[in-house]
């Protein structure tokens, strides 16, 4: 190899020099971040996401068995410093009964997105970059799975793989909500397929696998990263609604939605115990859409930072 | 590394057919196209748009998709069939043997790595060799091909570079497994005048480095004449004329040939407009029987209905028109010879 020489070479123009500039170089994720903070809300959003998770592992890590305890003396107590919102008619403290709604509910949310994307990309990907029958064979299964009422069949599966279980919850809303997350994915590999650097990469010598996984799934991920965050607040509304309608997470367990069906029995005596998991649910959505925003605009690398 | 001599071929494509079976018919892209290139020489490819210059790059590259297929014809890099090695083989051919080029430097790199990185995933996939190795191959690299502070500019994104700057660094992985043939498609058609005339003097000095051929293929006539040893005129398909650079610009013989070159603005020339080919390039869909060129040339005579076979007219020179070598129209009418005749017949067929 003669490559180790580097005498200059014609064409080289010596006023190339000029155009070294000085800004300092920044990596991908600096200029995630840089574009990420300039989303105020999504700022916000972001610090009330990690409170809200921070809060539903350490406080039930903390409290024990607190969330589950009954005691007949404290039945309908008012709050106090161990229990900021009080005791239920059962002597429960409250509070921590919903941090540990809460840790459910953001488990099942999250993992119920992780099934999704998995289930989605690969869908859509496969459609996407394939083509032909693949993609049609596919996206008819898709407008299948889309045609069915996805609430029905998340209650039908629960019913039938039983009740009060969270990984069933999980899978349930897996095998239903990954057609959206197949479809952006798909859409956004039908033009990623023709784009110059994909073809530039065939040209030396890259194999299908290599150019999905490393040149195209990246550059697909924007419009991933929104429906998942979304997704999250998708899930964790569904699973509220499963819980609250008895197919969801079943008391002594504790989880946001069954802790709204037990407090409409005691809606007019206590609106209080409506009111907590029902903010709660609220901000855990909030914050996940807010989040998606941020991160789209701040994940788009075609998007440049203005110096400032 | 392969030996490298000149003068014998390293490329050979032969009745090259690449068709693409659309939903209208069939569409000829590349009908019969043959040409050689040798060790080390600069062949180019001239035509305009849809002419099917692309197509035959990728045709060697065997990145055709669907619709389209290699319906006939052969490739041979060094003595070895492409079109019958597997997908796999093919796949070390590309980038290793072969690399490409492509015309939008803006497009052609992926937003969301770092050029450097880009470069290494080129030496790894062909070379077994470690990340840092690669890195390090990849810094080297981006300073041979003029890229000041070639450490730095390795670690920025594609969209931090000048159009320029990112087609050097296309061509730094182009270069960087030291490839025998680069195929450059319209290289510098997307850049302005200065930084082309920059990336041509980088594209010649780095084929003297390393001995490479390079096919060239370009509209631009002025890259031809600076960068080719030898030239093919395609046009619908077909290559209508082929010679060396001299020759083709001093005696062009097919009309399309000599319409392209007085197409060209000269300088100290007062003319009050250019010469435009009349007409344009027939529907793919529709092409006209006889000579494709025919509703467009100004010597269209009767003997054009019958198709031109691509004739030698003077030693290593040659054309697909029925005008004798001095240029004039033949004093009998052609006796067809079978090969004509049969090429004729077919195109009835196909017409009916």
């Amino acid at each position: 190899m003669e490559s180790t020489q580097t005498t200059p070479l014609p064409g080289t123009a010596a006023g190339a020099v000029d155009e070294v500039d000085l800004t300092p170089v920044r990596t991908y994720w600096q200029l995630v971040r840089q574009r990420f903070v300039r989303h105020r809300l999504a700022v916000i959003a972001f610090f009330l996401m990690a409170i809200l998770i921070a809060m539903a592992l350490f406080i039930p890590l903390l409290s024990g068995d607190a969330w589950k305890e009954t005691s007949l003396e404290r039945i309908n107590q008012p709050p106090s410093l161990t229990a900021p919102l009080g005791y239920d008619n059962l002597g429960i403290n409250t509070f921590a009964r919903l941090m540990k709604g809460l840790q459910t509910s953001l488990f099942i949310g999250f993992s119920a997105v992780v099934v999704i994307v998995m289930i989605g990309v690969t869908v859509g990907a496969m459609a996407g970059y394939f083509g032909g029958w693949a993609d049609n064979a596919l996206m008819r299964f898709v407008d299948i799975v889309l045609s069915i009422p996805t609430f029905f069949l998340i209650l039908m599966l629960v019913a039938f793989w039983g009740t009060g279980n969270a990984w069933v919850i999980i899978i349930a809303i897996g095998l239903t909500g990954w057609t959206t997350a197949a479809r952006l994915v798909r859409a956004e590999f039908l033009s990623l397929r023709e784009a110059d650097f994909v073809q530039a990469a065939k040209a030396l010598g890259a194999g299908d696998r290599r150019i999905v996984v490393r040149h195209m799934i990246p550059s697909a991920m924007a419009p991933v990263v929104v429906a998942a965050t979304l997704g999250i607040a998708d899930s964790v509304v569904i699973e509220a609604a499963l819980s609250f309608l008895g197919f969801g997470i079943t008391p002594p367990e504790a989880s946001l939605g069954n802790m709204l069906t037990k407090a409409q029995d005691y809606f007019y005596r206590d609106p209080l115990l409506a009111w907590y998991p029902g903010i709660t649910l609220i901000l855990v959505v909030l914050a996940a859409s807010f989040l998606g925003d941020g991160l789209r605009d701040a994940l788009d690398p075609r998007q440049r930072v203005e110096a400032n | 590394m392969t030996h490298r001599s000149d003068g014998g071929e390293l490329l050979a494509i032969e009745g090259l057919r690449t068709h693409f079976f659309t939903q209208d018919g069939v569409v000829k892209a590349v009908d019969g196209v043959s040409f050689a290139i040798r060790h080390g020489g600069t062949m180019g490819v001239v035509g305009e748009s849809g002419c099917g210059k692309s197509i035959t790059a990728l045709s060697v590259m065997r990145l055709i998709e669907r619709p389209g297929r290699i319906v006939e014809g052969s490739i041979r890099l060094a003595n070895r069939d492409l079109l019958s090695l597997s997908d796999e083989e093919m796949r070390d051919v590309r980038g290793n043997s072969i690399s490409m080029i492509f015309q939008e430097p803006m497009t052609s790199l992926n937003p969301v790595y770092m050029c450097g990185d880009q470069i290494s995933e080129a030496i790894s996939l062909h070379e077994g060799i470690s990340k840092r190795e690669a890195n390090d191959r990849a810094v080297e690299m981006l300073g041979q091909v003029g890229i000041p502070d070639a450490k730095r500019r390795a670690r920025e994104y594609p969209h931090q570079l000048s159009g320029g700057m990112r087609q050097r660094v296309m061509i730094a992985m182009a270069l960087s497994t030291n490839p025998e043939l680069l195929i450059a498609d319209e290289p510098t058609t997307a850049l302005d005048v200065t930084i082309q005339a920059q990336i041509l003097e980088l594209m010649k000095a780095l084929r003297e480095r390393n001995r490479m051929a390079i096919m060239l293929i370009t509209h631009d006539l002025g890259v031809i004449a600076e960068m080719a040893d030898d030239v093919v005129v395609m046009y619908a398909g077909k290559v209508v004329e082929a010679a060396d650079v001299t020759t083709v610009f001093e005696r062009p013989h097919h009309p399309y040939s000599k319409g392209l070159l007085a197409s060209i603005p000269r300088m100290g020339e007062k003319r009050h407009r250019l010469e435009v080919i009349q007409g344009v390039v027939p529907n793919p869909l529709n092409l006209p029987l006889g000579c494709l060129f025919k509703r467009r040339c100004p010597h269209a005579m009767p003997v054009c209905d019958t198709p031109p076979p691509l004739q030698e007219i003077e030693p290593g020179h040659l054309s697909r028109c029925w005008l004798t070598p001095a240029g004039e129209p033949p004093a009998i009418g052609p006796e067809p010879t079978r090969e004509v005749a049969e090429e004729a017949a077919a195109a009835l067929d196909v017409a009916r």
